[in-house]
């Protein structure tokens, strides 16, 4: 049966028209928006921004930040999500609430939390002179160091609950059977547990990458505005340029790099665990 | 000395103790079966002999070296899993290779291994698939060959047999036994299954609540079980609860419902004991002396034998098994008569 003529594909309706009407449609309104010049179709304000080192800059500052983002994500959450599945009943609801409660609080509450943290006399920086990493307090806030801290910290959650619930399903006698095949527990793990949970792993760097490279509040509020990225930019343009082009622009730009980078991670990974 | 030596094995879970100091010896080459009741401490004895599993108390030793502080990976000893633990990911030639490789053995050398062990469990063609789309029977079979691939000294099988069904099972376990013959590899195999015990087996250790009650031949468990416990796993019998009433020159006279039986044992008169009887054993309206007479209650037809169950008092069990009906199948109310040799007869202290 073909799947268009499965009454089953009815039940996606309801959602397909709301993803049309309130996200495809304003999103080609965007993309139209920035192709389309007073004289007819245009690539000019794409030529305008990349000639702008300026904008290489904004490019460059959102891949960094959300590459450091994910990677520390990825080296807290990874273990943090074994911790999780491992536990006995009982810790690991108290760790579950602990880890999706805070998703209940806002991110600008959030995000003015870490100014605290952040600040010269913050926690941080009173644990790194107390440990004597650093010599003197100082600041992080409005830091790169900071907004990646920060940062890493909210989107959390969704590098752990993937990572999770794929180390859930493993089952733990496969570890077992490595180690009676001789396997050592650094083979064991990069043989076995590595590549049956790479498909968590994607998608907590799909998850985490993606809302990293947009995010908005947070470095306006962690670094602030010395520091563009491509949604700070884009949300500027708007709001303060009121200069259409240019924002929808940026949008379909961070949209493009968004996209491209979960997709080639996707594929990536794909490679890595068929090849292992 | 044995190849592998279990000695004095404990092992508690919190109050709970499954392992109550086990001794268990196992010849080189020896296929020795560990037959029990689930929660009579056979797989906790399987993991601890494996390495996943540290006894409280006692030692593990395998070809003369002591392995109980030895992690699981390097005691050369393969196990083949209940539910085979294959690996998901990889195909089943990798599934095969996967011990081979963790031993950073040659290309060549594992190549070669993983042709000649796919061949043995009759699965070459189906080397490049994903162990995912094996049917129970095949997959069983790659978890037998990734365990006998990288030659280790001792295998250990946990009811490999149990996801099967019974036609499957039965040609695997000779298909299993003649393998693990030809490659002449020592093996410990844990079941809860009698038949497979008995039909694999060079020797059975038959388990209950973490000790083990007789360690033997496979007829011998059968024909002189050790206790009432090995009585009542290991196949059927006749069990008649009695009391001694005369105890003389190695025989004595039991009491029972069917009235006064002889048995070759020394008791104190007056104790309670149970008096069983294979029930082949029992010869069906024998000619002249008998030992007893009971009404029939079922006639059970089985083929090549028919089984007769009596009547008997509550907690007794009366039945006899036998292929020379000359009468044809005898109508259940019919009294018969039955018999067997003194020697024939079992007997245990009362349960």
């Amino acid at each position: 049966m073909k799947a268009w003529r499965d009454p089953v594909a009815l039940l996606a309706v309801p959602a397909v028209a709301y993803l049309l009407l309130l996200y495809a449609l304003p999103l080609a309104w965007l993309l139209a928006k920035s192709i389309i010049g007073p004289g007819g179709l245009t690539v000019q304000p794409y030529l305008d921004f990349f000639a702008d080192p300026f904008n290489w800059r904004v490019v460059w500052n959102t891949l960094s930040v959300a590459f450091w983002v994910t990677v520390a994500c990825l080296l807290v959450g990874y273990p943090a999500a074994f911790a999780l599945a491992r536990a006995g009943a009982a810790l690991q609801i108290a760790m579950l609430v602990a880890i999706i409660l805070p998703l209940s609080v806002g991110v600008v509450v959030k995000a003015f939390a870490w100014q605290i943290v952040l600040r010269r006399d913050g926690v941080v920086s009173q644990i790194l002179v107390a440990l004597q990493v650093w010599d003197e307090p100082q600041r992080l806030l409005f830091s790169e160091a900071g907004l990646v801290l920060g940062a890493a910290n909210i989107f959390l959650p969704f590098m752990i609950l993937p990572i999770y619930s794929v180390v859930k399903l493993i089952d733990p006698r496969l570890l077992e059977a490595g180690a009676t095949l001789g396997a050592t527990p650094l083979y064991r793990f990069a043989r076995i547990m590595v590549p049956l949970t790479l498909p968590g792993v994607v998608s907590g760097v799909a998850f985490v990458f993606s809302m990293s490279v947009s995010m908005y509040v947070v470095p306006s509020l962690l670094i602030g505005d010395r520091f563009q990225t491509l949604s700070t930019l884009t949300g500027r343009s708007f709001l303060f340029m009121r200069n259409e082009q240019l924002g929808s622009t940026t949008a379909v730009i961070l949209l493009a790099l968004a996209v491209s980078v979960v997709v080639a991670s996707g594929w990536l990974a794909r490679r890595l665990g068929s090849r292992t | 000395m044995s190849f592998l030596d279990v000695a004095g094995a404990e092992k508690s879970f919190g109050a709970a103790t499954v392992l109550g100091g086990i001794d268990l010896g196992v010849a080189q080459g020896e296929f020795v079966s560990l037959l029990g009741p689930s929660g009579c401490g056979k797989t906790t004895l399987l993991r601890i002999i494996a390495g996943l599993l540290a006894p409280d108390h006692g030692a593990v030793k395998l070809d003369g070296q002591d392995i109980t502080r030895l992690p699981p990976h390097r005691r050369d000893v393969g196990v083949v899993f209940q539910n085979y633990a294959l690996f998901p990911h990889l195909t089943v030639a990798e599934n095969v290779a996967f011990g081979l490789r963790a031993r950073r053995r040659g290309a060549s050398e594992t190549r070669e291994a993983v042709t000649r062990f796919l061949d043995l469990v009759h699965l070459s063609e189906l080397a490049d698939r994903s162990v995912r789309a094996l049917s129970g029977g095949q997959q069983q079979r790659v978890a037998v060959a990734r365990a006998l691939a990288v030659r280790p000294k001792l295998l250990l099988l946990d009811e490999p047999f149990s996801a099967l069904d019974r036609k499957l099972r039965e040609t695997m376990q000779i298909d299993l036994r003649r393998l693990l013959r030809e490659l002449g590899t020592t093996s410990v195999f844990v079941t809860h299954d009698q038949d497979e015990a008995l039909t694999m087996s060079d020797r059975i250790a038959v388990m209950n609540r973490g000790a083990i009650e007789q360690l033997d031949t496979p007829e011998a468990i059968y024909r002189r079980p050790a206790t009432a416990f090995a009585l009542e796993f290991v196949g059927l019998s006749t069990r008649l609860a009695g009391k001694i009433v005369a105890s003389q020159a190695g025989q004595v006279t039991v009491d029972t419902a069917f009235g006064r039986l002889l048995a070759p044992a020394s008791f104190v008169v007056g104790a309670p004991v149970l008096l069983a009887v294979r029930p082949e054993r029992i010869k069906v309206e024998p000619e002249g002396a008998y030992a007893l007479k009971a009404r029939l209650r079922d006639a059970v037809f089985q083929g090549s034998k028919v089984q007769l169950h009596f009547e008997t008092p509550d907690g007794d069990q009366l039945m006899a098994e036998t292929s020379d009906l000359p009468h044809g199948l005898p109508s259940p109310g019919s009294e018969m008569k039955l018999g067997w040799a003194v020697t024939d007869t079992l007997i245990y202290p009362a349960p």
